[in-house]
């Protein structure tokens, strides 16, 4: 059987992510983020709140799954690449080998994309658990595929152009952190003022939340679907040709 | 197999590799020798697409590293001066990976052959980040020869290894050169140019300031020194061409006197006033 030449990149993701598995703290460290948003917002917030005519924790919960996703996808896939790349100089085996940059790519975003995947199913399990009407639609398992898909693939450009391990901090805390709090996790966007609106639906993690909680794909649906592919195909080419044009 | 024209390449404002040209052959041993900083790592990493030049041409087993950066890859082997090998895989895992990357054909026996020439065999399922510097050179070195390239690259292998390591780490290179492999090898160590190269290039500053046999680079010195300490306790070396000479000089000298034959060190102080460090 021939392996795909991502495969290799893939595999040695996986055998790191195996052994974080088996340190129980990795578990418990995924969780605890999401898991306090829920406990504060969904069960103490969330009793007095109905929003779209439901109570909180059915529209917290997949907000919570998108924002999970993007934080595991994104993280992990920007922190590995920058500390391979600069400290430890594991990337180096990659640019060295007969692979294309797009091969590269394709692994470390797969990579990126089970740990958001696993992350994510941690909050799925608590939401089934704690919610009755909690579950899970078509577009509710795209819009996560995608979304897991779309920030591995900023990670990849984030680990590639940062300068310094402090760097991805940075990153993190002007383009993460505010999607996180404003792009539809904890509250629908449209309450939003109008000038602010504009901006925030520019944001893939907007329409990641928007697509999440769709039973069925309406225009609004569409659009986000069209944007997160837009997204995700333009970073995966950039990203690519940052492999392509590494040199130390 | 390698023919470099003209390669030059700036960092900042220092030029790490100031317009160097040089060819080597198919089958040989040739070493780049040169103190910290002379240029010897940036030189391997534009010859092993890791580096992109700012201008020259390099070719390598008649590819243009430049044009044919793929092709290039599927014949080289490199073992880096930083340790590159992940940590938190074991030996087994690095070589499975670096394996599957460089698409070997039976793997499990090349691995395990491999890692028997290096003496890990029982270290097999261990976490590379409990090895010992001599272990991890060992195991790189494993790994660059893993797909049987037709070209080594190896940058300053035994830096950091205890003498005996750094013999066994020797051999092996002597044994892949038997095999018909053409290896680089860059280093700061007299003894290793020495011991292993077919022809040296010195560099210093970026520049290839030498480039010959060993024998002959002595030779072209002088191939005796005389060494003493002055009444001021400095240093003292003459250089001469032939036994005799060296003797003559020894016996009008009260303090204590060394004849010796030159080596590569002398050469380089010879050419450039400092010593390799």
């Amino acid at each position: 059987m021939i392996t795909p030449a991502w495969y290799p990149i893939f595999l040695k993701e996986m055998l790191h992510f195996k052994r974080r598995l088996l340190k129980l703290g990795y578990i418990f460290s995924a969780m605890i983020v999401p898991i306090i948003y829920l406990v504060a917002f969904g069960f103490g917030l969330g009793k007095s709140v109905r929003i779209e005519g439901a109570d909180y924790l059915t529209f917290l919960l997949p907000g919570l799954v998108a924002m999970s996703s993007m934080n595991n996808s994104y993280t992990w896939v920007s922190t590995s690449l920058n500390l391979n790349r600069l400290y430890f100089k594991t990337f180096q085996i990659y640019v060295q080998a007969p692979i294309s940059p797009s091969s590269i790519m394709t692994g470390e975003v797969l990579a990126g994309m089970a740990k958001g995947i696993f992350a994510s199913s941690l909050i799925i399990i608590v939401g089934f658990i704690s919610s009755p009407d909690f579950s899970l639609t078509p577009w509710f398992v795209i819009a996560l595929l995608l979304n897991c898909f779309l920030f591995a693939n900023l990670g990849v450009i984030v680990g590639m152009v940062t300068k310094s391990h402090e760097d991805t901090a940075t990153y993190s805390n002007f383009f993460v952190i505010p999607m996180a709090f404003f792009s539809g996790t904890f509250f629908p966007v449209d309450k939003l003022p109008v000038y602010f609106k504009a901006v925030i639906y520019v944001l893939p993690l907007t329409h990641a939340s928007i697509l999440i909680r769709k039973t069925s794909l309406d225009t609004e649906g569409l659009i986000s679907l069209c944007v997160m592919i837009v997204y995700a195909s333009v970073f995966f080419l950039y990203g690519s040709k940052l492999i392509k044009e590494y040199s130390e | 197999m390698i023919e470099i024209k003209g390669l030059t390449k700036t960092y900042g404002d220092v030029k790490a590799v100031d317009n160097i040209t040089f060819s080597v052959s198919k089958g040989e041993v040739f070493g780049l020798l040169g103190p910290n900083g002379a240029g010897k790592t940036t030189t391997i990493k534009m010859l092993t697409a890791l580096s992109r030049p700012d201008s020259g041409k390099c070719t390598v087993n008649g590819f243009d590293v430049a044009a044919n950066p793929y092709e290039i890859k599927k014949h080289i082997g490199v073992v880096p001066q930083e340790n590159n090998l992940d940590r938190e895989l074991t030996a087994y895992e690095n070589l499975l990976i670096y394996g599957m990357l460089h698409c070997v054909q039976d793997k499990e026996r090349k691995i395990r052959e491999h890692l028997k020439m290096v003496d890990l065999s029982d270290r097999r399922d261990s976490l590379v980040s409990g090895f010992s510097g001599g272990m991890q050179r060992r195991l790189l070195l494993a790994r660059a020869l893993l797909p049987e390239p037709a070209v080594l690259f190896l940058d300053e292998p035994s830096i950091g290894l205890d003498p005996q390591i750094r013999r066994q780490l020797w051999d092996i290179i002597r044994k892949t050169r038997i095999e018909g492999r053409t290896v680089v090898i860059t280093t700061h160590y007299i003894e290793e140019a020495e011991a292993l190269c077919d022809r040296v290039g010195i560099l210093a500053k970026g520049a290839l300031i030498a480039l010959d046999t060993p024998h002959h680079l002595k030779s072209s010195v002088g191939d005796y020194i005389v060494e003493y300490i002055d009444a001021e306790g400095k240093l003292i070396q003459h250089i001469c061409k032939s036994r005799g000479e060296a003797h003559e000089i020894a016996k009008h000298q009260a303090n204590s006197v060394t004849v010796r034959k030159s080596n590569l060190e002398d050469v380089f102080i010879k050419l450039t006033g400092e010593r390799i460090e």
